[in-house]
């Protein structure tokens, strides 16, 4: 009965161990090299994505080049919202 | 030819020319490598998966800790709900880090850096976690692009901000892998022109470069695999919980 005493004990112990080990592993370097790769694209490609869109409507409505100019604006803001909200998640998981 | 940096990127079609009315079918070089990696895969996984000993040997090692890797990150990203999507994601996730990682090897072709293949992967996720969305909340899937808060005169700008950051998703998920290997392997290949050209007293620094890089491009294989894996639960999660 002692032996089962000692031996949860150290189950307990190495547990604990195991946790703390995880956290660290977290906050691994390869984990946010991938994040600063994920934003950087986010914001060119919401650009790319209004400016085609603004093209693709000038060519149905005929108002070129009033809806590229437009979209491309409102792309550039969709793109500084994406980096932001991606910004903000990972605060959010850091404080977690 | 041979110094010629985009040269690695060539498809050629392999044996007899298929063409199905304007489609051309042929089997090229492209489809070799992913046929060979989802070989590597499944052999891999199942050489790693047939005995399942209580000290596990060095390749059911590898196959439970890629288990568990992807296992938590979705859990990490998505909570316990996208369990479901497990299979999804971890087929992914593998195919594309093995894609990445053959490429690495001397004269063979990288698969991912052809945006046509990483789009069609982007592409599949945007759509199926799209209808996933609409299944799950039905037309209230649409408050996605409708901000809480946000006063009544600046909301149709708002959402068709909403709008062009929803369809950017497939385009920065496959511009960011094809981007990376492209730029990576074109790097290699020049410095690997540097050491020919600049002969056997100038060659050694660009030398150098090129194991320094080749160790650089396997971090990036990897990180780009897990990138795309890692987006991916982060876009189930929108269509899943629905609240930004």
């Amino acid at each position: 009965m002692e032996d089962f005493k000692k031996i949860s004990a150290r189950l307990e112990i190495a547990k604990k161990k195991i946790k703390k080990n995880l956290i660290k592993d977290d906050s691994a370097n390869v984990t946010s090299l991938g994040k600063a790769f994920k934003i950087s694209t986010e914001l060119v490609a919401s650009v790319v994505v209004g400016t085609t869109l603004g093209y693709i409507l000038d060519n149905w409505f005929d108002t070129k080049p009033w809806l590229i100019i437009c979209f491309f604006f409102m792309g550039v803001a969709a793109g500084i919202l994406n980096v932001i909200r991606s910004a903000k998640n990972m605060h959010r998981n850091l404080k977690k | 030819m041979a110094t010629n940096p985009m040269h690695q990127f060539e498809v050629y079609s392999i044996g007899p020319d298929i063409s199905l009315g304007v489609l051309n079918l042929s089997f090229t070089n492209a489809s070799l490598f992913m046929l060979v990696s989802a070989v590597i895969i499944s052999f891999l996984l199942f050489l790693g998966a047939k005995k399942k000993s209580l000290v596990p040997s060095k390749i059911q090692l590898v196959t439970e800790m890629t288990y568990t890797f992807v296992a938590k990150m979705i859990n990490d990203t998505t909570g316990n709900n996208a369990k479901v999507f497990f299979p999804f994601i971890f087929t992914l996730f593998m195919f594309v880090l093995f894609c990445n990682m053959i490429g690495m090897l001397p004269y063979s072709f990288t698969v991912t850096s052809h945006i046509i293949v990483t789009f069609t992967l982007a592409a599949t996720i945007f759509i199926g976690v799209t209808v996933i969305g609409f299944l799950r909340h039905g037309i209230k899937y649409l408050e996605l692009f409708v901000p809480k808060g946000v006063p009544i005169i600046l909301l149709p700008l708002i959402v068709v901000i909403e709008i062009i950051s929803y369809l950017s998703r497939p385009v920065s998920l496959s511009v960011r892998l094809f981007a990376n290997m492209m730029a990576g392997h074109t790097m290699l290949k020049v410095f690997g022109g540097f050491v020919i050209s600049l002969g056997l007293l100038g060659g050694w620094l660009p030398l150098g470069f090129s194991v320094a890089l080749t160790g650089l491009e396997i971090l990036v294989a990897f990180l780009q695999a897990y990138v795309f894996a890692i987006l991916t639960c982060i876009y189930l999660n929108d269509a899943l919980n629905l609240h930004h």
